[in-house]
C-alpha cells in the first residue's frame, strides 16, 4: 500500500489545491502514480471538524489528517492527533520545543516525526550539529518532494547514525506535486492509529515517482 | 505558548473610501490596458477591483516586532456582483492576520489586510486579501 505522507491543500496558506482536485490528479496519472491515499499536514493547524469521508467514497482513496508544525529543531508531521495534544501544545506557535513535542505526542497516542531534515533552518540535520538528538525519534522523512539538490542526499547520514525509519512525502502545496514522492507500506492502512502504529513498528520506505512521471508524460 | 507577535490589531479597521460612481471611460480603459474581453461596454471585467486604491495601505498601528523591511508576498480576490458603469464602491480595509512562519531562510512574518468592496445596494463585489511579508 503507497500513501503520500506529506500534503498540502487550500486549508494551508502557502497552497491553492483543493483536495478533490488532487484526487481528480491521482485518478488521471494512475499510471505513473500508483497512490492508494493522501494525508493532509497543513501548516501549524489541526482542523477537527474536517470530513473526507465523501471524497473517500467517490474516489477510492484513503484521506487521513495530520499537521505539520514548527519547532526548535525545525518542522515536524504529528498523525494521531487529537484533543490531549491540541490542548497541550499551540499548534500556531513556531517555537514549540521538539525535545518536548515528540515524546509527550507518542504518550498521547499519536507520533510526531521530523520532515525535511536535510533543509537548512527547518530540518534536523543542521540541528543536530549544534544540539543533542531528540529523545523517541522514530522516524524522519527521507525523501521529500519539494526539497532542493542534495537536501534529501544530507538525511541518509542521519538515517544511519541513529537507526531511524524512514519514509516520503511529496510537501504537495500545488495539484502536480501530489504523490511524487511517498511511502510504501507492508500491511495495509485505513485509519490514522493504522498509520501511527505502523510508523513507530517499521516496514515501510520511500518511493519516488518522479522519474515514472517523467517518463509517462 | 502564544505567539509572541501582538495580534490585537486584528479585525481593526484602517481605512474606509467611498470611490466616485466608476464612469465608462474608466471601464474602457481598463479593458483596453489589460487586454481582458468585454462583452458588455457597461460590465467592467472583474479584475478592474485591482484598479481601486483606498486612502491607506496599511494600518498606522502595526506591532513594532512585525519588522522593518515587507514585500507583497501575493493576494487572494474571490469576486461577487459585477460591477457595473455608475456603480458607487466603498472599500472597507481591516487586519485580517497576522501570523509568524519559519522557512529555509528563518523566521517570515506575515500580516493579511482584507479589503471588502461593496456597491451602493450593499452588494458584495470583491474580497480581497492581500498577504505582506515582513522580516
Amino acid at each position: 500500500m503507497i500513501l503520500d505522507l506529506h500534503t498540502h491543500s487550500e486549508a494551508s496558506e502557502d497552497s491553492r489545491a483543493p483536495v478533490e482536485t488532487y484526487l481528480k490528479w491521482l485518478a488521471r496519472k494512475r499510471e505513473a502514480l500508483p497512490i492508494d491515499g493522501i494525508v493532509l499536514t497543513e501548516h501549524r493547524q489541526w482542523n477537527s471538524h474536517a470530513d473526507y469521508r465523501a471524497l473517500e467514497d467517490a474516489y477510492g482513496l484513503v484521506i487521513l489528517r495530520g499537521a505539520e508544525v514548527e519547532t526548535d529543531y525545525g518542522h515536524v508531521l504529528v498523525y494521531g492527533v487529537n484533543e490531549d495534544i491540541t490542548r497541550r501544545f499551540d499548534f500556531t506557535n513556531v517555537r514549540l520545543s521538539a525535545q518536548e513535542l515528540i515524546p509527550a505526542v507518542a504518550h498521547m497516542g499519536g507520533i510526531a516525526v521530523p520532515c525535511h531534515p536535510g533543509r537548512p533552518t527547518i530540518g534536523l540535520c543542521e540541528h543536530y550539529e549544534t544540539k543533542p538528538p531528540i529523545d523517541g525519534v522514530v522516524a524522519v522523512e527521507a525523501l521529500n518532494g519539494g526539497s532542493r539538490r542534495g537536501e534529501n542526499e544530507r538525511v541518509h547520514a542521519l538515517i544511519e547514525r541513529y537507526g531511524y525509519h524512514a519514509f516520503g512525502g511529496s510537501d504537495s502545496h500545488l495539484v502536480s506535486f501530489i504523490g511524487i514522492c511517498a511511502t510504501e507500506f507492508d500491511h495495509e492502512i485505513r485509519t490514522i492509529d493504522d498509520l501511527v502504529q505502523t510508523l513507530f513498528q517499521g516496514g515501510y520506505r520511500p518511493l519516488d515517482f518522479r522519474d515514472q512521471l517523467r517518463k509517462v508524460s | 505558548m502564544a505567539l509572541e507577535l501582538d495580534r490585537s490589531i486584528i479585525g481593526s479597521e484602517f481605512d474606509r473610501t467611498i470611490f466616485d460612481p466608476v464612469t465608462d471611460a474608466e471601464v474602457a480603459e481598463y479593458a483596453a490596458a489589460s487586454t481582458e474581453p468585454q462583452p458588455d461596454q457597461t460590465i467592467a471585467s472583474p479584475t478592474f477591483v485591482v484598479r481601486l486604491r483606498g486612502r491607506r495601505f496599511m494600518p498606522s498601528n502595526l506591532p513594532p516586532d512585525l519588522g522593518r523591511a515587507a514585500f507583497d508576498a501575493g493576494k487572494d480576490i474571490e469576486w461577487g456582483a459585477p460591477i457595473r458603469v455608475g456603480d458607487v464602491l466603498t472599500a472597507v480595509s481591516t487586519v485580517h492576520d497576522i501570523y509568524e512562519k519559519t522557512g529555509r531562510s528563518g523566521s517570515m512574518r506575515f500580516l493579511v489586510l482584507r479589503t471588502v468592496i461593496t456597491n451602493q445596494r450593499s452588494e458584495q463585489v470583491a474580497v480581497i486579501d492581500q498577504r505582506m511579508m515582513f522580516r
